[in-house]
């Protein structure tokens, strides 16, 4: 095969994964629509993996630049909402998953220092993305509202709480922490290589 | 600093709904004709309507509205009530024998399944079903009570942490214990409109608290914050006891049922406040912090939101 076909491949496996539906996980609303919606990304491994990932991600990037995350992500995440809602980005969701685990992964072992529009670019397109898939997760008789507000303040809560976190592990300066993380990294971005092989094979 | 967390709440809590957060009910009674016969059903009916619950009794009963058969074993065994639905909080079975006392169980959304017991069952079998299901109703009171939490945020806000964080909530803590208790034995009884219309209004006084300590002015909170606690504490837990009398709880089992549901309440409350205080720590640890006159932002509106929740129950007040 010649190389420009061959370096054509990854972007064509990407393409093939846009056309998977968006799924849904309907939540016990024992606790009412907003309850549910703050539950409903716990219900997917996309949301916990991504969400951990740019957690770790701020958290390695100095806090000036990563508390702008704490307005922007549930932003994006809203915004996400909104257009899934619309019937927007009903596909290509489980690629477009992948391609954000390997990046961030890629991002975090690779320890790259990120301006703080870059930082809130990406914490806003993750937040567009799982917002968009998340919206599949609204019944007939939800609130779309309320779930909407439940799932941004879980969104709010975890990009408050893990990038502290990270920066309050990384403060005593000990080396073997950094290279922790930077292996947790390698492992989100192997997680990502891992959906992308298994989405590519269920199709 | 945590002008994000009002922000999120007070949306939140302008998207809920005015009234107060009152426990959807369908009670389901049934009356022993003769042994092992019953007849009954609902005598309040769920607001989703009787037709959509989903009822299953033990295998030895056959139920055909109103006539519930269950043989020599009689009605003993795991009663399941499914398809309640996020609007209703709870069903209470009432189980009247030719000759004995009448008795209660409630099951809720999260807890559908109950086990009636035969009239010589061990009492802590009964015990150990009503803890179960008035932990769970308690903790859902607290987390669906958007005032109540409204509250406590405000005192957090005020005290700012440390011990006298703790001492206040120890005494908002202890404030609601007893009232719930004296309004759930009948000593205190207050009518439940004016009783929510006072719980908003004592929102609107944390508001008002919160913006005189932003300007410098030390209020009665700021200087006494556990008095107000204390104080406003008794007032919220009558609010509670409303919740737990709406059930209707057999008197035998108040004292189990009241301690289930305080242990439920404390729960939900230091979930909440465990949750503020890591996110308030958050916050400092990334300085995302806003300043100057963004500082008397929560207390607006928190104020607005109180008040809005205060002139929507007087109003419902007088048109009654």
């Amino acid at each position: 095969m010649p190389p420009h076909r061959t370096a054509l491949m990854p972007v064509v496996a990407a393409l093939a994964l846009c056309t998977r539906p968006a799924e849904a996980h309907i939540v016990s609303s024992r606790l009412g629509d907003f309850y549910a919606g703050a539950a409903h990304p716990l219900t997917g491994l996309q949301d916990v993996v991504l969400w951990i990932a740019l957690g770790v991600l701020a958290g390695t990037q100095p806090a000036a630049r990563a508390r702008w995350l704490v307005a922007v992500f549930p932003a994006g995440l809203v915004a996400g909402f909104l257009l899934g809602l619309a019937g927007g980005m009903t596909s290509g969701v489980a690629a477009l998953d992948a391609g954000c685990m390997v990046t961030l992964g890629g991002l975090i072992a690779m320890v790259v220092r990120l301006s703080a529009p870059a930082l809130a670019a990406i914490a806003f397109a993750i937040g567009l993305v799982r917002g968009a898939a998340n919206a599949g997760g609204v019944g007939h008789d939800t609130n779309a509202t309320l779930f909407a507000a439940g799932f941004a303040t879980a969104g709010y809560v975890a990009i408050t709480l893990l990038p502290a976190v990270i920066l309050t592990f990384r403060r005593s300066g000990v080396g073997w922490r950094d290279v922790a993380l930077r292996a947790g990294g390698s492992w989100i971005a192997a997680i990502g290589i891992m959906a992308g092989g298994y989405a590519l094979a269920g199709r | 600093m945590r002008c994000l967390i009002w922000l999120l709440l007070a949306i939140i809590a302008a998207l809920a709904p005015a009234a107060a957060h009152e426990p959807s009910l369908g009670v389901l009674e049934f009356r022993e004709v003769r042994a092992g016969s019953y007849v009954g059903g609902w005598t309040l009916e769920p607001t989703i309507g009787g037709d959509r619950v989903q009822l299953r009794f033990p295998s030895q009963c056959s139920y055909r509205p109103p006539s519930l058969e269950c043989g020599v074993q009689g009605l003993a065994g795991r009663v399941t009530v499914d398809n309640l639905g996020a609007n209703m909080s709870a069903v209470l079975i009432r189980i009247v024998p030719i000759g004995g006392e009448p008795r209660s169980y409630t099951v809720t959304t999260a807890s559908p399944v109950v086990s009636i017991l035969g009239t010589g069952a061990p009492a802590w079998q009964t015990w150990a079903e009503v803890a179960s299901t008035y932990v769970n109703i308690g903790i859902d009171h607290i987390l669906l009570g958007i005032d109540h939490l409204l509250f406590v945020l405000g005192l957090i806000w005020i005290v700012q942490g440390g011990w006298r964080l703790a001492k206040t909530i120890t005494a908002f803590t202890v404030g609601h214990s007893a009232s719930l208790a004296a309004a759930a034995y009948g000593i205190v009884a207050v009518p439940e409109r004016p009783l929510n219309a006072c719980i908003a209004l004592s929102i609107v006084f944390i508001g008002v608290e919160i913006v005189n300590l932003q300007r410098g002015k030390i209020g009665l909170t700021a200087r006494h914050p556990w008095a107000i606690a204390l104080g406003f504490g008794l007032v919220h837990g009558i609010g509670f006891a409303s919740a737990l009398s709406a059930l209707g709880i057999e008197r035998s089992l108040l004292f189990p049922a009241l301690l289930s549901f305080n242990v439920g309440v404390e729960v939900g409350q230091l979930a909440f406040v465990l949750l503020v205080l890591a996110l308030i720590w958050g916050h400092r640890r990334l300085g995302a912090v806003l300043h100057c006159g963004g500082r008397v932002v929560p207390g607006y509106l928190i104020g607005t939101v109180a008040a809005f929740w205060f002139i929507g129950r007087v109003a419902r007040m007088i048109a009654v």
